[in-house]
């Protein structure tokens, strides 16, 4: 398939587990958390969680996996490219986090940023790993293991 | 200032701008593929089996169906996990300020259901799926249909005991494109304790409730399917070669436990039936003027205790199986480990009531109780120090799989021994329903029940996969989990013989100090098992392809046990593929 296709399917992969992730979370949490309007907070829509949350999702399926294709080469973490979608992720939480936590503190907060890191790492590692394969010519001659090797 | 930026701006412009430089650097050539190489599992082989998401929905192949199971349970593991964090998060502080009594009340019940029903023995049942047959040189299980259906079981009663959340996830989505649809909001989280006490559970009117009893019940038949196919497979199908005398230590304590179960799981089916009678039909099984809120707590400990053996005695089997390969003997006193499980076995059925020591029982029967509950610490013992007698003076290697082996005998050793002092009547009655009691149990589930899963994932991983994980990120995450085992539960053996009840959001807060010590052990576990999912998806992905079965230099020892002589046939198979 080619390049950008598969980017943007690796987009749609991660971005339906990841919003899946945040519902769960939001749920559990029984809604202290507002995930969802920090998405909205995130996306610039304040207060307005469908376009907030459309934004977010529009920008998960096509910009970042287009941006994430055109850059992969000088993101750190690589050749697999599941590993530098993780890191790509870790980049985007940390705006995540500064602009959408809203009033949270505490606690919250805490529950909030460990949760949402592990949302985008799997956003991440989902676009990473589905663009990866789909882009694939076929395995290249894996490295063998050598139990005599101590090394490890 | 930073919540006025909207972040997706940011993020947007930065990345695009970094694109536009990046493509300007390649001159804008899109190559239509790139070699990434090798993201292949290495079970890269010729199969009759169908592909895809079809071979895993109609397998009845023991291996398969054992995947299935580990898969589940990992997936309920992280679950309840996420609950233990939220519990965690709540205690950091004395007052009620994070959740409402009434969540935490219900994260602590979701954590008890999903933990032992939905992790510890989902885990160990698919070892035994698929190792079972192989260990004992059957082809499959006894009855592979059955063994679908099981597990099949499985899913659906997760669903029903945490259905409310599902359908408020799914009553969410629909609220998004404009459908409210008040049903789906109705199932709150139960709040009754996995213990489930009548008559507090006999009364809530949240339906979710009844949902939890079918799915618990449900869960129970499932369990009660897959002991008995453990229990036939182990009897009728065993190989030529394989007689009782050498049949191995895994297969014997899995025995045991399908016995355990087979008493004790529909007893646990019964109650919870007529405990659903009692909230919808208006029978008295449980109600004061009928057989009374003290019924409940029996049958559910005739059930609930048994269930402990359940989920150790299959741990206690893969600590005998793996501890010897890493010492370089055999382990010492084989037969006493044997005797001392089905010991465990017998004597598991007769401890019940040292839970209920405190709701003033007749004295007689509470010493006799005690004794029996003080007996039960010699077997356990033996095999202690049969485990300790293994490493002495053998060659200990300290690979990931014996730092989990070792680590679950201290915490098990720990755990155990609090557990003596609980079955001591006096002890009891002061240390009843405090955190003492929750301290003793999780040195045992999270200490060396879960030790032993992550021992056997770390042992097995080469053979279910083809491939070996990072073994020093596995060694990094074993330390972590026994330093973070330790200092999460450590302070809740404190705070117990400070007095603080169990199950209450708030607490004094003289006990603060300890409380956060523990929630910041919590969060050492954590980091670990967020190391061991990383480590094992990335190797099951590009880890080293296994090419010679001996992957722990078991031969040189003599302990090239059956199912890596199968692991060897199976690769030269496909090797002869490869060359």
């Amino acid at each position: 398939m080619n390049r950008p296709l598969s980017a943007i399917a690796g987009g749609v992969t991660g971005i339906a587990v990841m919003s899946l992730l945040l519902l769960f979370l939001e749920v559990e949490t029984r809604s202290n958390l507002a995930i969802f309007e920090s998405v909205a907070r995130f996306a610039g829509m304040p207060g307005n969680v469908t376009f907030g949350f459309i934004l977010f999702v529009l920008a998960g399926v096509f910009a970042w996996p287009l941006a994430f294709m055109a850059l992969e080469r000088y993101i750190p973490g690589g050749p697999d490219p599941a590993t530098r979608g993780m890191v790509l992720a870790v980049a985007l939480w940390v705006v995540f986090v500064l602009t959408g936590r809203g009033g949270l503190s505490g606690g919250l907060l805490a529950i909030y940023v460990i949760f949402t890191l592990l949302a985008h790492l799997c956003y991440g590692f989902l676009l990473g790993a589905v663009y990866g394969r789909l882009t694939s010519e076929g395995p290249l001659e894996p490295e063998r293991y050598d139990p005599s090797d101590v090394s490890q | 200032m930073f919540t006025e930026i909207p972040g997706l701006l940011v993020v947007t412009w930065a990345l695009l701008g970094l694109a536009i430089y990046a493509g300007y650097r390649q001159n804008w050539q899109l190559r239509s593929v790139a070699a990434d190489g090798g993201y292949l599992s290495g079970l890269g082989f010729e199969s009759e089996k169908p592909t895809g998401l079809f071979r895993w929905l109609t397998t009845v192949d023991h291996k398969d169906i054992g995947v299935l199971y580990i898969v589940f349970a990992t997936g309920a593991a992280l679950w309840g996990g996420t609950d233990a964090m939220m519990i965690r998060t709540e205690l950091f502080t004395a007052g009620t300020d994070v959740w409402s009594p009434d969540t935490y009340n219900a994260l602590f019940t979701a954590h008890g259901f999903t933990m032992l029903f939905f992790f510890a023995t989902p885990a160990f049942t698919g070892l035994a799926n698929y190792f079972i047959p192989i260990l004992v040189g059957a082809d499959d299980m006894a009855f592979p249909r059955i063994n679908a259906i099981a597990f099949w079981l499985l899913p659906p009663s997760l669903l029903l005991v945490r259905g409310g959340l599902v359908t408020e996830v799914l009553g969410k989505m629909l609220a998004t494109v404009g459908v409210r649809w008040e049903l789906l909001f109705s199932l709150k989280p139960p709040t009754t304790g996995w213990t489930l006490y009548t008559p507090h559970s006999a009364l809530l009117a949240n339906p979710q409730v009844d949902l939890v009893l079918l799915g618990l019940h449900l869960s129970g038949l499932a369990t009660v399917m897959a002991a008995i196919n453990i229990i036939v497979t182990i009897f009728t199908e065993r190989g030529e070669q394989i007689t009782w005398a050498n049949l191995d230590i895994f297969s014997w304590t899995l025995l045991t436990t399908s016995g355990i179960i087979l008493f004790a799981f529909p007893v646990l089916g019964s109650s919870l039936l007529m405990l659903v009678a009692d909230r919808n039909f208006g029978t008295t099984f449980f109600a004061v003027e009928g057989g009374g809120p003290i019924l409940w707590q029996h049958l559910f400990w005739f059930f609930g205790h048994p269930e402990v053996y359940i989920l150790v005695l299959p741990a206690f089997g893969l600590v005998s199986l793996i501890l010897p390969k890493f010492a370089g003997r055999k382990l010492f006193g084989f037969k006493f480990i044997v005797y001392s499980t089905l010991a465990i076995g017998v004597l598991s059925f007769g401890v019940w009531a040292h839970h209920m020591f405190a709701t003033g029982m007749d004295p007689r029967l509470r010493a006799s109780f005690m004794a029996v509950s003080l007996a039960i610490a010699i077997p356990s013992a033996v095999k202690t120090f049969n485990w300790m007698a293994t490493l002495w003076g053998g060659n200990v290697r300290w690979a990931a799989p014996q730092i989990f082996c070792v680590g679950g005998i201290m915490t098990f050793i720990v755990g155990g021994v609090t557990g003596v002092f609980l079955a001591s009547i006096p002890v009891d009655l002061v240390l009843h329903d405090t955190y003492y009691v929750v301290g003793h149990f999780h040195f045992i589930v999270m200490g060396v029940i879960t030790f032993a899963a992550f021992a056997a994932s770390y042992y097995w991983f080469p053979l279910l996969t083809g491939r070996m994980f990072n073994r020093r990120l596995g060694r990094i995450h074993g330390y972590l989990s026994i330093v973070g085992v330790f200092v999460t539960f450590m302070p809740l053996i404190l705070i117990g013989y400070g007095g603080l009840p169990r199950r209450f959001a708030s607490y004094p807060a003289a006990f603060e100090p300890l409380q956060q010590i523990s929630s910041f052990g919590a969060v050492i576990i954590g980091v670990g098992v967020v190391i061991w999912l990383t480590n094992l998806v990335q190797s099951y992905r590009l880890g080293p392809i296994v090419t010679d079965a001996d992957v722990w230099n078991l031969r040189e020892s003599g302990q090239f046990s059956r199912e890596w002589q199968w692991f060897e046939t199976q690769l030269e198979e496909r090797t002869k593929f490869r060359r």
